[in-house]
């Protein structure tokens, strides 16, 4: 589900940025460090759409850097379990098939999946499918979910090194 | 799916009054989902309160009605625990329960898919899928193939190497600043491929990381009709020096249908299914990128492949990559896309995914015409200083540019240089997960590309062993009453076992005296090949595998009339190309032939343990040999350590000596003889004088190979027979290893010694009175 809620982060700023720029650097700064990261508990943050505050910075003793308190705006998407979704098939494979909603991956086991749909490893691309070829599910093709349950991994094992959230389905339907 | 039953009851000490059922049969619940609401009997204010279900499964069974009162204990409903028999990340992908928390036991443990290690299932559906798998194949009349990549079916090298190769593949793997690879394709890779994908489910087994394998697949295999996934890299290996671990994962069922293509036998535990692939060389001085640690081999890297660094008046790539980083500008880049349009429209029927814009600043110039080039100068004059630099260095450049469109636009890429020609480069526009740029040389430039000869044909006679393979396998399949499946693991040693069945072979100089026939590599390779091998000549021999002319069994074969006199090279073709090869090929001449070991595909690095034994000596730690003269040499600096160990050895040779006068003989005592009583008993004073020996010459040949000007050549060749041989060396053929060392060999090698040392030592002075003047 996307949100649209207050957040707070602290820009630490090296002191080479002191300057008459130096608020223009915290805001892009906040865009960086903020957007594409994910947390267990507000989910993945999308976009940064207003920047509230910039506090008053705070000099660290002893290291000169500066650290400064920003109350913003962001959209978030917050993927719950129970939650109906719509994914990207990305792989599929003789255990079950891989799906992605914007930046969280998810994983269908073949038990979620209907029972007349059956893996075919001899067509390229590979696909799951229906005997009468009804329904095709194969990579690129788009898919309704329920998530069954999330995880947030620190490792990030996705391509973009973010957290992610890894999911299951319980049923799906193209 | 073997599940249990749970019956969950009533955990509360009072009764409780069920309100409402939440669940029904058939539903599955998770830890904590509400099954019911119910209300505590006899309570005053009335409270709807929750029932939440502690254990994950599916509901078989709502035991209790609604509106019913339940004591503590009674049953409430029956749950079809889940076992987790898939887990994805620690966490059950069917009913969602973590099981890191939870602290469940998971029978999920074989990871099936290739490229995702952390997806596990259980065992039992892991048979399941393997079954249905081999079902599918043996249905399609397939066998799985697994496909080893760096040095079977490419080879790679980081290396400096011309950018304008034909057939080679250049890209980064881990961004902007990380080392260039440049791989080169197997002639006829995807001939190939696409041949054996009708035969063969092709799987990739290699020791690259994750991402150079996925990588190498997009280029071999662009739309995924030959792998689809099924890359199997380091990253996903248990074993880091071997693959054979992963098989029990990937086929469940058992590998009896698998066959396995590699360049090395050791990772595969010297598997029976394996067929041993000539290792393709292409870049002279690299070997296999990606070998696992220690147990790297070179015994070709020098010798085989391309010297690519004769290509010396092309600039190297990396100057140009930074040349073109510096002179692509983003304003050029309109301008380009404007020029660009008609050359796009043609290469874009070639190649859809590539975008390439060629201009030629040779023409350019004089006609400046070419807003691209004046802007170029214009804001980049970095770049344009840059540029005539390379001109200068070569007269006759020409400068192409090659821009792209990517997906990023932060990074500008290309603009590339070659001499005496234009070059298409292409530029695969960034996949959205993949940190890599990749250059690729265009395949159908004809008018510009290096094109370097290369004449490995092997993939052509790997093809016709690997159908030959299909087809015996199936052949007894059908023969096989139904249910049962032939197993590769026998099929394969039969396949090669018949390719030259019938022949009776004798080896005349191929097998050295002192090891037993049936120990030789050469007999086990003609053994493997299904001939058979025999210590004289007979009756019925029709082969007979000379290293040279004028050998009595040479000699004695030529009388005979169907006697096929052939040169080692002959068997080793066979066993190269799994093949009867025609013996005409490899006549035996009057040179004979060098080749008496077994190339490297048929004899692995661990292969050769006939030779450690004798090798023993030479890899003996050496020390100095504690002369006088080496304590007082300026330019030699010693330990303490040293000097009593050379001290020790002083007193070692003194008693040696002390004894061997007595019996005058141990002088003229040849080295193999030592070498037998220094095995028998080591602490005996002839093992010790041995060791005091050894190290003089061994210190001989070192100096001579470090000092070359200092080499003498008559006693070069006095000293190799011996040296070589205790350093476990190949010797000429045409020396009789049995009486290798002979006496006045050893007689005269100490005064040589001192000859040389001095002479070494003279020399040394002189230098450093040279230099300091």
């Amino acid at each position: 589900m996307f949100y649209h809620i207050s957040l707070e982060h602290e820009i630490l700023l090296h002191p080479q940025y002191f300057g008459p720029q130096l608020l223009e650097k915290v805001k892009t700064k906040l865009y960086t460090e903020v957007e594409g990261t994910c947390t267990g508990k507000y989910g993945f943050v999308i976009a940064v759409t207003t920047i509230d505050s910039i506090g008053a910075g705070l000099i660290l003793p002893g290291q000169g850097f500066v650290v400064y308190p920003v109350k913003y705006k962001a959209i978030v998407f917050r993927p719950f379990k129970g939650e109906v979704l719509d994914a990207v098939v990305r792989q599929v494979n003789k255990v079950g098939m891989f799906a992605e909603i914007g930046p969280l991956s998810c994983f269908i086991s073949h038990h979620s999946i209907p029972a007349e749909m059956e893996f075919c490893p001899n067509v390229n691309p590979q696909c799951y499918k229906t005997k009468d070829e009804d329904v095709v599910i194969h990579a690129e093709g788009e898919i309704r979910l329920k998530i069954v349950g999330t995880r947030v991994d620190a490792t990030g094992i996705v391509s973009s090194s973010l957290h992610s959230f890894h999911m299951q389905i319980h049923k799906c339907k193209l | 799916m073997a599940e249990k039953t749970v019956v969950i009851s009533q955990h509360h000490l009072k009764p409780i009054q069920i309100l409402k059922w939440k669940i029904r049969e058939g539903f599955s619940v998770s830890v904590g989902s509400i099954v019911l609401l119910y209300d505590f009997e006899k309570v005053d204010q009335k409270q709807q309160r929750r029932f939440k279900s502690p254990q994950a499964g599916t509901v078989c069974k709502l035991i209790a009605q609604e509106g019913a009162i339940i004591r503590p204990g009674e049953a409430l409903f029956e749950v079809e625990a889940c076992i987790h028999p898939t887990v994805m990340n620690d966490m059950c992908a069917d009913c969602g329960a973590d099981l890191r928390k939870d602290d469940l036991n998971a029978t999920a443990s074989v990871p099936m898919i290739h490229s995702v290690p952390e997806l596990k299932v259980s065992e039992e559906i892991a048979q399941r899928i393997g079954k249905a798998d081999s079902d599918r194949l043996l249905k399609d009349k397939k066998l799985v193939l697994l496909v080893d990549l760096d040095q079977t079916l490419i080879h790679t090298t980081n290396d400096i190497i011309p950018p304008n190769i034909k057939d080679v593949y250049h890209f980064q793997l881990y961004g902007p600043n990380s080392p260039w690879y440049h791989t080169r394709l197997r002639p006829g890779t995807h001939q190939f491929l696409t041949n054996i994908s009708t035969y063969f489910e092709l799987h990739i087994c290699t020791f690259g990381a994750r991402n150079y394998a996925h990588r190498i697949t997009a280029i071999l295999d662009a739309d995924q009709r030959f792998f689809s996934n099924r890359v199997l890299s380091r990253d996903e290996c248990f074993n880091p020096t071997s693959k054979t671990a992963n098989l029990k994962a990937l086929f469940p069922c058992g590998d009896h249908m698998v066959c396995i293509i590699d360049d090395r036998e050791d990772v595969w535990s010297y598997a029976s299914n394996l067929i041993h692939v000539k290792p393709y060389h292409f870049f002279k001085h690299t070997g296999d990128i990606n070998a696992p640690p220690g147990l790297e081999k070179h015994e070709n890297d020098e010798k085989e492949g391309v010297d690519l660094t004769k290509f010396k008046n092309i600039p190297n790539l990396e100057k140009i990559m930074d040349e073109r980083n510096n002179r692509l500008s983003p304003v050029k880049k309109d301008d380009i896309l404007d020029n660009a349009t008609d050359d796009e429209i043609v290469l874009k029927k070639k190649d859809d995914e590539f975008e390439t814009q060629v201009v030629n600043n040779k023409k350019n110039i004089p006609t400046a015409d070419s807003p691209v080039e004046e802007k170029a100068t214009d804001t980049n004059l970095n770049g344009k200083s840059e540029t005539d630099e390379v001109d200068g260095s070569n007269e006759k450049m020409e400068n192409v540019e090659t821009e792209n469109k990517l997906e990023n636009k932060d990074i500008t890429q290309d603009n590339h240089i070659t001499d005496n020609s234009k070059e298409d480069v292409k530029e695969q526009p960034k996949e959205s997960c993949e940190e890599s740029q990749e250059n690729k040389s265009a395949l159908n430039s004809s008018l510009n590309l290096t094109e370097i000869e290369d004449s490995d044909d092997y993939l052509l006679y790997l093809e016709d062993i690997l159908k030959r393979v299909h087809r015996a396998f199936y052949d007894e399949y059908d023969k096989m009453e139904s249910g049962e499946v032939p197993d590769l693991k026998k099929v394969i040693p039969a396949v090669k076992g018949g390719v030259l069945k019938g022949c009776k072979m004798i080896f005349s100089g191929l097998v050295p005296t002192h090891i037993k026939l049936a120990h030789s590599r050469a007999y086990q390779v003609a053994r493997s090949l299904g001939a058979e091998v025999t210590q004289e000549l007979e009756e019925s021999s029709t082969h007979l595998v000379a290293v040279r002319p004028g050998t009595a069994k040479v000699n004695a074969g030529r009388r005979k009339k169907d006697l096929k006199i052939v040169t080692p090279d002959w068997l080793w073709a066979c066993a190269e190309r799994w093949e009867h090869v025609d013996e005409k090929i490899f006549p035996l001449n009057s040179k004979g032939s060098k080749n008496r070991h077994p190339p490297p595909h048929c004899s692995s690095p661990e292969h050769v343990p006939n030779y450690a034994i004798h090798n023993t000596p030479a890899s003996r730690k050496r020390t100095p040999s504690g002369r006088f003269m080496d304590t007082i040499n300026p330019l030699m600096s010693f330990s303490s350590a040293d000097i009593a160990d050379m001290d020790k050895e002083v007193e070692d040779i003194l008693d040696a000596e002390s004894e061997s006068e007595d019996e005058n003989l141990t002088e003229k005592m040849d080295a193999i003889d030592e070498l037998a009583k220094d095995k028998e008993d080591s602490s005996s004073s002839s093992g010790e004088s041995l060791t005091a020996e050894m190290p003089r010459g061994h210190k001989r040949s070192h100096e001579q190979r470090q000092d070359d000007e200092f080499e003498d050549d008559t006693k070069d060749s006095d000293d190799c027979v011996s040296a070589k041989f205790r350093r476990g060396e190949q010797l000429d053929s045409d020396l009789d290893i049995g009486q290798d060392s002979n006496s006045e060999g050893s007689a005269e090698a100490p005064d040589e010694i001192d000859d040389g040392e001095w002479n070494m030592m003279g020399a040394a002075l002189e230098r450093e009175f040279l230099s300091n003047s």
